[in-house]
């Protein structure tokens, strides 16, 4: 019995082996981040020019695309009021900054090291290896695709990843 | 003169709970999608409060005004802002009204300016007062009613759209120097389903909205996780985790739902089986790792938000713990939160889990409390001050994570009675910052009862 339960996991071990000798760990941190990038965004697709709110309703106005001055939601749904915002507000509405930008600029990350930020507020890495989960049907996954490094459960579900998942540039 | 009424704004990344001080309005708070939709099916774009006639959610396109938690489109925000704030939603005349608006934990200096220019430039408030959300829970009655003083240690978990925090609060203010924040929240959870369920059986990628509704009805936080996914293995007719969600049809103006036993199905509905995605995508939040996110799960975070407390009084947090946030919803979620803290803290603590009967609109139910009480008024800053000295009015009054840049320090002088810093105390001074600060913190007063 024992020697029998030996020679599989050795085999898996050395399959590990493999993958970590095969597969720059960059690649997988990057494809982490692109994944935890997508699971940001509030559209899957994003929306072709035909499609947005904004050039529906633009045709109406019938300026010139050069000469046309930046429009606000509000500007062209007027509520009521029609008021002059000052500059800071004009500013604001008009040159969308991302949050990447912002922090910098906040200047959050020249502050001393004892006064807590939201650079500061993230939770630390966990103790515990993560779980391997079978990234086809959510079992458990035991063994890592070669190529990949992508976990799996059975063969069933390493034959449906290489069809549809596996990444060969990952090599 | 005098504000007409108090205007209060949850204004969070999915939806802006709202609401105003009034004898005419009852404590519920309307709920507002925080965002512009545009409806390809309806042919129309929704602003807010007009979400609720779109018909046809099929292929939402939406523009949300948060990043990550942050507000960083105004343009939008502001849209949906006009709707709340004209006769179609709250009815009020800003500059006769005062303003409570939350904002996110750690808002950014420079954010927290265009908050400002916001309230007093464009909407000319007469005066507002801008918190994050668990900043509030104080004057709500998460920990019990009304009547009795909230604990004087509480530690609040804030499961939201965008991120989960933890945010301990000592006599009434926030310590935070042991905030901790886990980048998981309800976009992502949706998100990841969606991605589950497009890889598996249908492509929902462009479906947000119907996945969110399929996560709010059949996900799940798991108190055994090993035990569900084997379960999830067996024969589909014993499988008591299985379910089939039908999907909406909107063209025949029905709505999605979950398959009741024995329910028999037309041909042309679209069955969604949801097997261990059930559990599978709220596990997330307790383990962040299983997307390969390297952040602790939430019982590591509370735990070690704790850790970063005073010794003496880390036993009055673990006791106190609320839950407020959408997220805190799933079923099952307080069991395994309790099951996995008690093997975190020491033996000899007690641990206790309070949860509020509608985790979304606990904060403004707290914040509408705060706004009721007769020291609102006392807390706020006006628009005269505004235009007397800008942002630095607020940066004043308003206590955030700046005011308590000594952090625990600050705590343990003040528990250690060197100087109770109690809010009423702390007038708005000229002088400059740091030294007003000192002088207030020397002058000392008999503080509160001693714990020990």
């Amino acid at each position: 019995m024992p020697p029998k339960r030996g020679r599989p996991r050795r085999q898996v071990q050395s399959t590990a082996a493999n993958a970590q000798v095969w597969i720059d760990p960059d690649v997988l941190a990057k494809r982490t981040k692109k994944h935890l990038e997508e699971l940001e965004r509030s559209n899957y697709t994003e929306p072709s020019a035909t499609l947005t709110g904004a050039d529906d309703e633009e045709p109406e106005r019938g300026s010139s695309v050069r000469g046309r001055a930046r429009q606000t939601i509000s500007d062209k749904r007027e509520h009521g009021r029609k008021k002059k915002s000052t500059m800071n507000v004009r500013t604001a509405l008009l040159y969308r900054k991302n949050l990447t930008t912002l922090i910098e600029e906040s200047g959050i990350s020249s502050l001393p090291a004892n006064c807590p930020t939201y650079l500061t507020a993230v939770v630390p890495p966990p103790n515990e290896p993560p779980r391997l989960i079978c990234s086809v049907c959510g079992y458990w996954g035991k063994y890592k695709c070669v190529r990949c490094a992508m976990p799996y459960c059975d063969l069933n579900c390493e034959a449906v990843h290489k069809e549809t998942r596996c990444e060969r540039r990952v090599i | 003169m005098e504000p007409s009424c108090i205007a209060v704004l949850d204004n969070g990344a999915c939806t802006v709970k709202c609401g105003r001080t009034s004898v005419s309005y009852d404590d519920q708070p309307r709920l507002i999608t925080n965002a512009v939709v545009r409806s390809r099916g309806d042919k129309a774009t929704y602003i807010g409060h007009e979400f609720d006639q779109c018909r046809d959610f099929s292929s939402l396109h939406y523009r949300l005004p948060f990043e990550k938690g942050y507000l960083v489109d105004w343009d939008a925000q502001k849209a949906v802002w006009d709707g709340i704030f004209s006769d179609e939603v709250l009815k009020i005349n800003p500059s006769e009204s005062s303003l409570l608006i939350t904002e996110p934990y750690f808002n950014l200096p420079n954010l927290q300016e265009v908050y400002d220019q916001f309230v007093f430039e464009e909407y000319e408030f007469h005066s507002y007062f801008r918190s994050t959300p668990a900043a509030l829970i104080p004057h709500g009655t998460l920990y019990g009613n009304s009547s009795s003083a909230p604990p004087e240690c509480m530690l609040v978990v804030d499961s939201g759209f965008s991120f989960t925090h933890v945010v301990p609060i000592m006599e009434g203010s926030i310590v935070w120097s042991a905030v901790k924040r886990l980048d998981v929240g309800g976009k992502l959870l949706t998100n990841r389903l969606k991605e589950l369920v497009s890889f598996r059986q249908w492509n929902m990628m462009d479906e947000t909205y119907i996945m969110n509704e399929v996560k709010e009805s059949c996900c799940y936080v798991s108190v055994d996780y090993r035990r569900d996914l084997d379960m999830c293995r067996w024969d589909p007719r014993k499988n008591p985790i299985l379910q089939e969600y039908i999907l909406p049809n909107f063209s025949a103006n029905r709505n999605g739902r979950i398959r009741k036993a024995g329910e028999l199905i037309n041909e042309a509905d679209q069955i969604l089986y949801m097997n261990n995605e059930r559990f599978s995508v709220p596990e997330t939040i307790f383990h962040p790792s299983d997307i390969e996110l390297q952040q602790q799960g939430l019982p590591g975070a509370i735990a070690s938000s704790i850790s970063l407390l005073p010794e003496d009084v880390q036993g009055l947090f673990w006791v106190n713990i609320g839950l407020i946030g959408g997220n805190t919803k799933f079923p099952g979620f307080c069991d395994r939160l309790m099951l996995e803290l008690r093997s975190l803290a020491p033996s000899d603590v007690e641990v206790k889990v309070y949860t509020a009967a509608d985790p979304t609109t606990e904060a403004y139910k707290a914040a509408l409390a705060f706004a009721r009480n007769s020291a609102f008024p006392s807390h706020v800053v006006t628009r005269a001050e505004y235009q007397e000295s800008g942002s630095n009015a607020c940066r004043r009054k308003f206590k955030d994570w700046r005011s308590s840049d000594r952090g625990v320090d600050q705590t343990l002088d003040r528990r250690k009675g060197k100087a109770p810093m109690q809010d009423s105390d702390e007038e708005p001074s000229s002088a400059p910052r740091k030294g007003g600060r000192t002088r207030n913190r020397t002058g000392i007063q008999p503080s509160g009862p001693r714990r020990r």
